[in-house]
């Protein structure tokens, strides 16, 4: 790395904090459609793959605090995230989990995913959501609520099952990024702070006790 | 297939300017138009000049020029033509589902207008063509984003010729993207901050301290930009560029416009998110002959040769680059840029001013040694005026820059 001192010798003033969430899952399970819809509050009307990693933000307010919550969209596609995506999962806060109701190779998926987060050293300090998405195809559904339940809950995730897409669920997919801030805000803020380093054997630092556990608003 | 002909066939001239302008443009165009025809007409083409025309300003100027340039480029013969696939290429395809996901969400690549049962019949070719590659060549792998590329080949030229120059591209520019794990194509990319560095180091160390990565530029790369510009001109444009030139040109091209943003980036806040947010969002206005002829400056510059190193530093792993030695399209053009391949790093510093843009004549002066290659200086300078300074890219091959041709060139 180059060294660059000069350019550090002036830091710039304190800053809203910023929460930054990694949103990961199988191709098409609409990852993009869920944080579009968060940071701009509406369904895009064409999407696109994503490659590599794409980034949005939005600005909310809790308790009086604005906050950034940044969300980093990854590509779906095994190739990816083995050698690219992992520069992304540095200094991660929380992590989202998408599968897709009606394909049920995308549920399947899931452990692939978990281990893939636990490889990089983001282990169960770090807030995870399971999000079963796309809640308006119900009728072609391939995962049912009760797998899915059980699933998240031998991980300790909570699960929501949502639509980026139904008007109905405006409110919800807010409510799913909101629940994931409020749970991020609530912790210590050395919880925040990075971890020591990405050679994957020290561990985060485990805050003081985990208040209030894991309040699931939906 | 009307469609295709309406696209990028814009007489406008490339440089946007008044009416006078406009005229002299027109006869550029024309004289252009001449030489390529020109070029084509002997026996053996003249891929050379093809080359040249297609880096030069404005590239091949309209579709049906490329549909006859772009077979020669790629060194491909276009009297044995594919059978149209059967429905077999659908049947245990390990890559169909993806592909099938990718294409059909991929609306915003067609012409706005263009009515759903045509755009629905070209998503099917589309799908066809991939297909068909990977399944003539099951060493290469699909990845999101080259359909980005196929769709490019398929609306220009159409479904069969464009099967053969993507297997041809697929087995040579894009090869590296297509191993069986991303390896190399992160290889490549390494080589983005050392071009950044070598022009600009205020910029680089600011990327640097954000560690905001390459994978901003990482669809750029691998989908020759196709998947980031929204007009279809510039992306045929770039394309003519890219298919006369090394495999690395992307890169090249990539870092071009970083350093075009290097204002806003310095103004950016220092942090991963920020810069990443920033250098994504490619501004669709760009001065794409200006950053064309930029791109080639910084590849006679600094030739992959020379960053070859500093870029394999950036990881631990040896790759790509060497790929690329059998690329079939060997120039045998001179090699001017040869001759500043012994350039130290100290002496670009010195003769670099901080935050200005790479002017050749100026990049030229600083990386010669100051006495000893005086004539060379004067040798490339004249080289650059006659040919263009973008034209020198053609120097298209990456068998390695022997020694030897030092001597060949300058006796």
């Amino acid at each position: 790395m180059e060294s660059s001192v000069e350019l550090s010798s002036s830091l710039p003033p304190p800053r809203s904090r910023i929460f930054k969430i990694i949103v990961i899952g199988d191709s098409g399970v609409g990852k993009t459609c869920l944080t579009y819809r968060f940071c701009a509050g509406k369904f895009p009307d064409k999407t696109e793959a994503t490659i590599g990693v794409d980034f949005r933000e939005k600005v909310i307010e809790i308790d009086g605090e604005k906050i950034k919550v940044q969300l980093w969209d990854t590509a779906g596609q095994e190739r990816f995230r083995k050698s690219m995506v992992q520069h992304y999962y540095r200094n991660v806060h929380a992590i989202v989990f998408v599968y897709d109701i009606t394909n049920a190779v995308s549920f399947q998926s899931l452990p692939a995913w978990i281990e893939e987060c636990r490889q990089h050293s983001l282990g169960q300090d770090v807030p995870r959501i399971l999000v079963g998405n796309k809640c308006d195809l119900r009728g072609a559904a391939r995962v049912s609520t009760d797998v899915a339940q059980k699933f998240a809950d031998s991980h300790s995730m909570p699960l929501f099952e949502t639509s980026a897409k139904s008007p109905g669920d405006n409110d919800h997919v807010e409510a799913i990024f909101m629940t994931v801030a409020h749970k991020l805000k609530s912790q210590k803020p050395l919880a925040l702070s990075q971890p020591p380093s990405g050679d994957g054997t020290v561990p985060l630092k485990k805050p003081t006790e985990d208040r209030g556990g894991y309040s699931c608003s939906c | 297939m009307d469609m295709r002909k309406s696209r990028s066939e814009s007489g406008a001239s490339p440089l946007d300017g008044g009416s006078g302008r406009h005229h002299d443009w027109d006869s550029k165009r024309r004289r252009k138009m001449a030489e390529i025809s020109q070029a084509l007409s002997v026996t053996p083409v003249d891929v050379a000049t093809l080359r040249r025309m297609a880096i030069s300003e404005g590239g091949l100027l309209s579709d049906e020029i490329r549909r006859k340039v772009w077979p020669k480029l790629l060194n491909v013969q276009m009297d044995n033509l594919p059978e149209k696939p059967g429905e077999e290429l659908r049947v245990n395809n390990k890559d169909y589902n993806q592909v099938l996901l990718d294409v059909r969400r991929s609306l915003r690549r067609f012409p706005p207008g263009m009515p759903d049962e045509q755009r629905e019949g070209l998503q099917e070719e589309l799908i066809d063509i991939i297909l068909h590659v990977l399944q003539r060549n099951p060493q290469l792998h699909y990845y999101q984003g080259y359909h980005d590329i196929v769709v490019t080949f398929l609306l220009v030229v159409g479904e069969r010729l464009a099967t053969i120059l993507v297997e041809k591209l697929s087995t040579h520019h894009l090869r590296d993207f297509m191993d069986p794990t991303m390896d190399n194509t992160k290889h490549i990319l390494n080589y983005l901050m050392p071009i950044i560095d070598r022009v600009n180091p205020e910029v680089h160390d600011f990327m640097q301290q954000a560690e905001v990565g390459t994978i901003f530029a990482l669809s750029w790369l691998i989908t020759w930009f196709g998947h980031v510009l929204s007009d279809f001109r510039h992306v045929v444009r770039l394309y003519d560029f890219f298919l006369a030139c090394h495999p690395l040109m992307p890169i090249y091209f990539a870092a071009v416009i970083v350093l075009y943003r290097e204002e806003e980036v310095l103004e950016c806040e220092c942090d991963m998110a920020s810069v990443h947010h920033l250098l994504s969002q490619i501004p669709q206005d760009l001065p794409y002959e200006l950053l064309i002829s930029r791109a080639g400056d910084l590849f006679v510059q600094f030739p992959p040769s020379e960053l070859a190193r500093e870029a394999a530093a950036q990881q631990e792993e040896r790759t790509a680059a060497s790929t690329f030695k059998d690329f079939e399209l060997a120039s045998t053009q001179q090699r001017p840029d040869t001759v500043l391949r012994r350039r130290r790093k100290e002496q670009v510093v010195a003769g670099r001013e901080p935050g200005a843009v790479p002017k050749v004549a100026a990049g030229v002066v600083a990386v010669v040694r100051p006495r000893a290659r005086r004539f060379v200086r004067l040798a490339v300078m004249g080289l650059t005026v006659a040919l263009g300074a973008a034209a020198l890219a053609v120097v298209n091959t990456a068998l390695e820059w022997a020694p030897k041709l030092d001597l060949q060139l300058f006796p």
